[in-house]
């Protein structure tokens, strides 16, 4: 009887919380396409005009070129850079690789104002113009440690006599590489480099001391929070939220990662 | 003998790139934040002359922000590791399809939107919001409760809120391995459930526990985002106070200072946090 109740209560308290995280999704995505300025229940009518006023901002143009190119270039800058660190560490004694995982580990850890403001000190005093350049760089900082986490796990499971025996056979490092590695860990590499930019996309903080002018997705939405209730927000999110998801579960299902 | 040793530093080389984004954009910055902490501001001017005027100021003026920052981000990261701890439990003895919903549900809501999350919250906890609305449709209330937006506690609801997903994964990660059926032996042999979670399951996962506190501590005291949209006047966290010597008064050194204080304290806190796991989370 007793287990009974211990059990139920905990199958109650985890609903419960998994709705309360998931809630405010939902909403933006349900209010969205609700016909009222008031975000109320019961939804009256269903509308487009939040997407059409959206869409008919100049400022919003500008922002999704700038996100696009802060994404995808975060995307292939870590990918690349993360999985040639793997590919070493994968082959260090334990206690080496495990130390290395936690120094690479290190700006995962840290809040996003931290890493902000101790780039945008140093940028300030070394006179570097901020840019979109500069928040492709800030932002390599926190995805590369994913991808180097996500590649490394990969190739340890990884069969090394495969390419053990493609050296013997005379194969070069980097033609071994392109033709046994990289094909069978290529769905990995392509998932952590959708992770990364996810990440990437949904950055505000960073972004917003990097950036020096013009606006990226998240820093309009900053723009548009301040001025107001504006239900575009709304129409914005469900936007933001179809792509990030739509990238991140792709990522997923590819690396097959859970956890 | 030589051309492996030569073959080993070639492959070594791949790390350069890592180490330079790593050195380059991390660990530099963070030292020379560090050194600015010590100098001072003169006319919109770096002084570059060591001093510790900002830590002596921020000794007698903000040791109240800091503990309560501290005090605020101690709660949120108890509540979500918490309930972290019971959504992964359910989804790892669960198994079924329940548990594979609540899984692709937590995994979902990880990369959801930051800013679009927290003003869901304040169209959700807003005086016309739902919450409210409710509340005075079934009659709770008579008149909307004002508190429940621009408070602490819609930080702390808005910030728990945010941080879930990301403590229920690692704790998932780590129960992940466990087997259930060698649990069920213990169970066989008159172990009580509450035996066996504390004996077999949660020393077993303490480096998880402690990861999912320790993130959801840092991000909420490094957090000024989520305290300036829906804490209120009041709610002034040490993210805000440091922000704002970035922005209005440019005074980088003071900033530095304010952040590498918040950032000791948080060692602290999670270093308390730890050893009272290991202290308390051990098989008997």
């Amino acid at each position: 009887m007793k287990q009974h109740v211990a059990r139920n209560l905990g199958l109650v308290v985890g609903i419960l919380t998994v709705v309360f995280m998931t809630a405010p999704l939902v909403l933006v995505v349900l209010f969205s396409f609700n016909d009222s300025v008031v975000m109320t229940f019961p939804i009256k009518g269903l509308t487009f005009d939040w997407y059409r006023a959206l869409l008919s901002r100049d400022d919003f143009w500008g922002a999704l070129r700038n996100s696009v190119i802060v994404t995808l270039a975060v995307g292939a800058g870590s990918t690349v850079i993360g999985t040639l660190a793997a590919m070493v560490i994968v082959r260090m004694r334990p206690r080496v690789s495990a130390l290395a995982m936690s120094l690479f580990g290190l700006p995962m850890m840290m809040p996003p104002l931290v890493l902000a403001l101790a780039l945008l000190t140093l940028f300030s005093a070394l006179g570097v113009r901020l840019s979109l350049m500069t928040v492709v760089l800030a932002h390599l900082t926190f995805t590369m440690p994913f991808v180097i986490l996500i590649v490394t796990a990969r190739l340890r499971d990884f069969d090394t006599a495969m390419l053990d025996s493609a050296r013997d056979l005379g194969a070069s490092p980097w033609t071994a590489f392109r033709s046994v590695t990289f094909p069978i860990i290529r769905p990995t590499l392509f998932g952590a480099g959708l992770i990364a930019m996810a990440l990437s996309l949904d950055d505000f903080i960073i972004t917003f001391f990097m950036l020096g002018g013009g606006n990226t997705l998240p820093t309009l939405v900053w723009g548009m929070l301040r001025t107001g209730v504006d239900p575009s927000i709304n129409a914005l999110g469900a936007l933001i939220l179809l792509a990030t998801l739509g990238t991140s579960a792709l990522a997923l299902r590819i690396t097959g990662y859970r956890g | 003998m030589m051309g492996a040793a030569v073959a080993t530093m070639r492959r070594n080389l791949l790390l350069v790139p890592a180490i330079a984004v790593l050195g380059g954009l991390f660990l530099v910055p963070l030292v020379w934040f560090l050194v600015v902490s010590f100098y001072r501001v003169s006319l919109f001017q770096l002084v570059h002359e060591p001093n510790l005027s900002n830590y002596a100021r921020i000794w007698s003026d903000y040791l109240g922000p800091i503990g309560y920052t501290a005090g605020i981000s101690a709660l949120i990261a108890v509540v979500t590791t918490l309930l972290a701890f019971v959504v992964a439990h359910l989804i790892w003895s669960r198994g079924d399809r329940w548990g594979n919903f609540l899984l692709g549900a937590t995994l979902l809501t990880l990369f959801g939107g930051y800013l679009v999350k927290i003003y869901a919250w304040r169209t959700l906890l807003g005086r016309e919001g739902i919450v409210n609305n409710t509340l005075v449709g079934l009659h709770l209330t008579d008149n909307p409760i004002d508190a429940l937006l621009y408070s602490p506690l819609a930080v702390v609801l808005v910030l728990v809120s945010y941080l879930l997903p990301f403590a229920i994964l690692p704790v998932y990660g780590a129960l992940r391995p466990i087997d259930p059926t060698s649990l069920e032996a213990a169970r066989d042999l008159g172990a009580s459930p509450w035996g066996v979670l504390r004996d077999a399951v949660l020393p077993r996962i303490v480096p998880a526990l402690l990861t999912a506190f320790a993130l959801s501590f840092l991000v909420s005291a490094g957090d000024y985002v989520t305290p300036r949209m829906v804490g209120g006047t009041r709610t002034q966290m040490m993210g805000n106070f440091i922000e704002s010597q970035f922005g209005l008064r440019m005074n980088m050194p003071l900033g530095a200072a304010m952040t590498f204080s918040t950032l000791l304290t948080s060692i602290a806190v999670i270093a308390a946090a730890w050893i009272g796991m290991r202290t308390f989370l051990r098989a008997k």
